[in-house]
């Protein structure tokens, strides 16, 4: 075989290992391709590669390789001068940043980065506490093209800032303010009417969301594809009804801990939201199994479902689903008492059983016997089932689930049995708070 | 769907190194490279046989690996705009081409060139990631020994890099 003559020593080096005959063969290399292959690096080699050399400084700082930054290895860490560093190299290349946990940053920090980096369409500010409304006025005076912000926990945020955002961000689909427990109707009234193309908004735990944001969201955002209203606790059925009606293209909505409403509010998902696949209702105690059987009959795409503490729930609210819901891959029923062998008889004999279903909760369901491990023996995909206080559960029967799933994984607890007799001298073996009495 | 008898009949083209040296090739496997896809197209050169597609930029040696790279990946599902966009993941090298680039780091930089030049992004993007695991994990005198590259910067300008960039490293 000949050889190319370029370098004729290369057949002595050791495999990816330059040789001092090598004279920089990387130099080669044209700026693009550098580039490239510095496109593949995290921040940590970048920031090694600019102390490399001259060339390599400037290439490793070129803003097209921070288009996309997480910061949130070193949230200690981030300070005003890193943040102004960052801006200064990144400038219009930075798209997404997330600078989630990083509670030393401040709103000139956050002012200096929207000043500079003009074209963020993703930005993460979850849980850096110090910022307040004066960060999302430079955001919104700067970065017109941002289509996600995540402020969960920034619990400074007042609805000035949704008025903000409004103003300056017309792009804005993504939003999520949950924790952020000044927001009220008025900030997202002003934020639905200034973002119609809203598509995910989540406000976990803001007290004071109520149903006329929920009616202003549903009113002005047609689009809206997932809500996360966790904890808004007075929202109630007139404003979950519009949205439904409002709102077709609904695919995963939140509302547990919501304890007001009722089945009304599960009819109109059943009757508008056709796409529903995320459906999270726990503590939602008024709910039947009439609500159910309404989205069982025309929710046929539902994959994931938590029912956790609908008390009222019978095992018809299963068989239901069984029928309707081909894709139902994950099932919450903790708390749901009413629940027995035979409703998982229907949901095992349902279409969703034996390929899909693979996460199920069964933990506080009083009346279920180890005969609902013998029906779940049909679900090949069940990976992961939990049966935490099923008092009528015997090991044997999990042992024997096991023998048929041996990838499953089984969550449940054994009190010990009556400790042996202890013999004089030695530590009693188990630990007595552990018993059940 | 090709049949067994159109692959039978699988038109080949010839392809030229810098050195000379003439390649018959597959044309579905030559056109994995976007400048020779357009060379074919543009100048109507694909149904002549005997056509020549000169290539002054690469040599037989590295053209024989490329080929063979082109070979084995030849059935690899056309990357898409979509793609660029995703993480940049470089823990992903099958096997079979982390053996492939078993090579020196001049073959290996030949390669990339190649790779540009033809215009095969996969080529392109698995080598570019090896480079980029070379990289991974060093600090800057390692890299600089790795790849014999000079330090040029004063002590003073060196100080300066560090301090901007000290931020990244643990505590």
């Amino acid at each position: 075989m000949t050889n190319s003559g370029r370098n004729p020593h290369r057949f002595d080096q050791t495999f990816l290992g330059a040789t001092e005959l090598d004279d920089e063969l990387i130099k080669q290399l044209p700026k693009e391709v550098l580039l490239r292959v510095f496109s593949y690096l995290d921040v940590v080699s970048l920031c090694r590669c600019a102390q490399v050399c001259k060339y390599w400084n400037v290439l490793a700082l070129d803003g097209s390789s921070w288009q996309k930054i997480n910061l949130f290895d070193f949230q200690r860490d981030i300070e005003g001068p890193v943040i102004e560093n960052i801006s200064q190299r990144c400038r219009g290349f930075l798209k997404s940043l997330s600078l989630r946990g990083c509670q030393s940053l401040g709103d000139q920090s956050v002012r200096t980065l929207a000043n500079h980096c003009h074209n963020i369409e993703h930005l993460d500010l979850s849980e850096c506490k110090k910022i307040t409304d004066i960060s999302t006025q430079s955001i919104s005076r700067y970065c017109t093209k941002l289509t996600a912000i995540n402020l969960d926990s920034c619990s400074n945020i007042t609805d000035n800032s949704l008025k903000y955002l409004s103003d300056g961000c017309p792009n804005l689909m993504e939003i999520n303010v949950s924790w952020c427990h000044l927001i009220s109707e008025n900030g997202v009234e002003a934020l639905a009417r200034g973002c119609v193309k809203l598509r995910k908004f989540s406000s976990k735990g803001c007290k004071q969301i109520n149903d006329n944001a929920i009616m202003c969201l549903a009113k002005y955002c047609p689009d809206i594809m997932v809500l996360n209203v966790h904890s808004c606790e007075t929202i109630s059925d007139s404003s979950i009804r519009q949205l439904a009606a409002k709102c077709p293209k609904l695919q995963k909505l939140c509302v547990s801990k919501c304890a007001d409403l009722t089945d009304l509010s599960l009819m109109a998902l059943s009757q508008h939201n056709h796409l529903l696949n995320t459906l999270e209702v726990s503590g939602c105690r008024n709910f039947t199994d009439i609500g159910f059987q309404a989205l069982g009959r025309n929710c046929k795409y539902l994959e994931r479902m938590d029912l956790e503490e609908c008390n009222q729930i019978t095992d018809l609210t299963l068989a239901h689903l069984a029928t309707g819901c081909p894709g139902l891959e994950k099932l919450t029923l903790s708390h749901c008492e009413l629940i027995t062998d035979d409703g998982i008889r229907h949901l095992t004999t349902g279409s969703c059983a034996a390929e899909i279903l693979s996460v199920l909760e069964l933990d506080n369901c009083p009346l279920i016997t180890d005969r609902t491990l013998e029906h779940l023996v049909s679900c090949h995909n069940l990976q992961r089932i939990e049966l935490f206080d099923c008092q009528l559960i015997t090991r044997t029967a999990i042992r024997k689930l096991k023998n048929h799933l041996p990838n499953i994984k089984v969550h449940a607890y054994f009190a010990p049995g009556t400790p042996p007799a202890v013999t004089s001298g030695q530590r009693p073996r188990y630990c007595r708070c552990c018993e059940i009495l | 769907m090709n049949t067994e008898k159109t692959k039978l009949k699988m038109p080949s083209i010839k392809l030229q190194s810098s050195d000379e040296e003439i390649f018959d090739t597959d044309i579905q496997i030559a056109k994995c490279s976007g400048t020779i896809k357009t060379m074919l197209e543009d100048c109507g050169m694909e149904d002549d046989e005997n056509a020549i597609v000169p290539l002054p930029n690469v040599n037989s040696t590295i053209l024989r690996k490329v080929l063979t790279w082109a070979h084995y990946h030849k059935d690899d599902p056309q990357p898409t705009e979509d793609d660029e966009s995703k993480e940049k993941r470089t823990d992903d090298i099958i096997s079979w081409d982390a053996d492939f680039l078993k090579v020196d780091q001049g073959t290996l930089f030949e390669l990339i060139l190649a790779a540009n030049y033809l215009d095969i992004k996969g080529l392109l993007e698995l080598t570019c990631k090896t480079v980029a695991n070379m990289i991974k994990g060093k600090t800057p005198e390692e890299i600089r020994k790795t790849f014999n590259i000079k330090k040029d910067f004063t002590p003073a300008e060196e100080e300066q890099v560090r301090k901007e960039n000290e931020w990244c490293e643990e505590k």
